[in-house]
């Protein structure tokens, strides 16, 4: 089902907030794990979210000179390989909502060297601050199913793409094969609040994080949500059995 | 059949690692490489269905990938038992020439970096003694040369030997000399036979108006 706006309120997790309330919710987590977010990402995907964002950058095909934008970019890690194969001629902006998040990953940017052609931005996905027709590639890693209205996101992102511009999202979705699902719903709902509680001290975080991958689209939903918004040319990838998709469309 | 991505990007990964830590242990390598920068050596495996593609940096580096929309510069296609017969041959542009790869684009681009890859000279010794420090990494670097001398001079012995005896003493097979010989005279005979065969023809073009007249 799509994400309608029958009402004014949306999901946070397993719980119903008011739509208003969703974006300070979600700051408060990622303010809560954004010194470790990227040690966190590494021990619950057992490294495999570095797997996932290299092929979603092969799936770019981001060529030198070209302008990137990597929404909800977070801890910068995509923006600062893109910066590199954008060259100098090109331009990365790495865009977040959340401030403690931009943060992390300027310095990290700074400290790799990797600032150069990269600009730093916080921006809300739904209102994005960008001209129309301006970027080439817009990438958005795990960061859709934490916006409070998407399908008005992707319509902002159709916008600012420049006419031929691809839209590659990188998201959790549903497994693919029952087994599969068991065993991810287990290690899901039990690991990752006791991983988020012995590293950040945090297990709420962690429990949202599992459910609001529940709550996210799954692959053809979220392929029509794609479609809707404008983008034609659509398909998507799945990747560790379905844990994670990668959308892609392009602005027609 | 198609493969997670996530798993072949996993293997590129490695793949592309372990290429680019062999490269930085051979400097004169790595400066050939970066004059090829830019090259595209896409690699279509048929069986299973699997494509890489092999990118030149211009550090000298190499870049690997499983999707790609760039310039190929040139491309193999085949299946996985091709590519292997063609990696483990000796002769390995001989063998890719006899095998069912097929080659699109800049032959010539290909050869140069074969021809760079086979001139690698890898100082083992440096990741040793970084590792083990000077003296012990030394002693290890020049047992391993020793070995790897060893063992190359006696696989060309050994080699040699077989083919001596098999040729040679036991006239098990026919020598390359004898088997170009053989191949020559074959090619003498075809060139004939065609000779003849034109001859035939022409003959019985001179023969059909005096028999059948129009």
């Amino acid at each position: 089902m799509h994400e309608t706006s029958t009402d004014d309120t949306t999901d946070f997790g397993y719980e119903r907030v008011r739509k208003e309330e969703k974006a300070g919710r979600v700051r408060e987590v990622f303010d809560s794990v954004a010194s470790r977010y990227d040690l966190m990402n590494d021990l619950m995907s057992g490294g495999m979210h570095r797997l996932w964002k290299r092929f979603t950058i092969e799936l770019s095909g981001v060529r030198p000179g070209q302008t990137v934008l990597d929404i909800a970019g977070g801890t910068g890690d995509l923006a600062a390989k893109f910066s590199q194969r954008v060259g100098p001629d090109g331009h990365v902006i790495l865009a977040d909502i959340n401030a403690a998040m931009l943060s992390v990953g300027r310095d990290r940017l700074i400290d790799k060297g990797a600032l150069n052609n990269i600009s730093v931005s916080q921006a809300d996905a739904q209102f994005l601050p960008y001209a129309d027709n301006s970027i080439d590639c817009i990438t958005i890693a795990f960061g859709l199913r934490n916006v409070t209205d998407k399908a008005l996101a992707l319509r902002s992102m159709y916008r600012i793409l420049k006419p031929g511009g691809r839209l590659l999202v990188l998201e959790f979705s549903k497994p693919t094969s029952p087994l599969l699902s068991q065993a991810y719903d287990a290690y899901s709902f039990s690991a990752l609040p006791f991983m988020g509680k012995l590293i950040t001290n945090d297990a709420d975080s962690y429990r949202y994080l599992a459910e609001s991958i529940r709550k996210h689209p799954d692959q053809e939903t979220l392929l029509e949500m794609v479609e809707d918004a404008g983008f034609v040319d659509c398909r998507y990838h799945n990747m560790t059995g379905g844990i994670v998709a990668i959308h892609r469309g392009v602005k027609g | 059949m198609q493969h997670d991505p996530a798993i072949i990007a996993g293997v590129t990964l490695a793949l592309e690692t372990a290429i680019n830590e062999t490269i930085s242990l051979s400097l004169g390598t790595r400066e050939a490489l970066a004059q090829k920068c830019g090259a595209c050596i896409a690699i279509y495996c048929s069986s299973p269905e699997v494509s890489v593609y092999f990118f030149v940096n211009d550090s000298g580096t190499v870049s690997l990938q499983n999707y790609s929309e760039a310039e190929i510069t040139v491309s193999l296609s085949g299946s996985w038992r091709d590519f292997q017969t063609v990696a483990a041959a000796n002769d390995a542009a001989g063998a890719l020439v006899n095998s069912n790869i097929s080659v699109t684009g800049d032959t010539a681009a290909l050869i140069e970096i074969q021809q760079i890859v086979s001139d690698m000279d890898i100082d083992w010794e440096a990741p040793l003694v970084a590792s083990l420090g000077h003296v012990a990494g030394h002693q290890l670097a020049n047992a391993l040369r020793g070995f790897w001398r060893w063992r190359t001079d006696s696989h060309r012995r050994i080699s040699r030997q077989v083919s001596e005896f098999i040729i040679e003493e036991g006239r098990l097979s026919p020598s390359k000399h004898e088997i170009d010989a053989f191949l020559s005279d074959v090619d003498d005979i075809v060139l004939k036979v065609d000779r003849l065969e034109s001859r035939i023809k022409r003959l019985q073009r001179q023969l059909k108006p005096a028999s059948e007249p129009s």
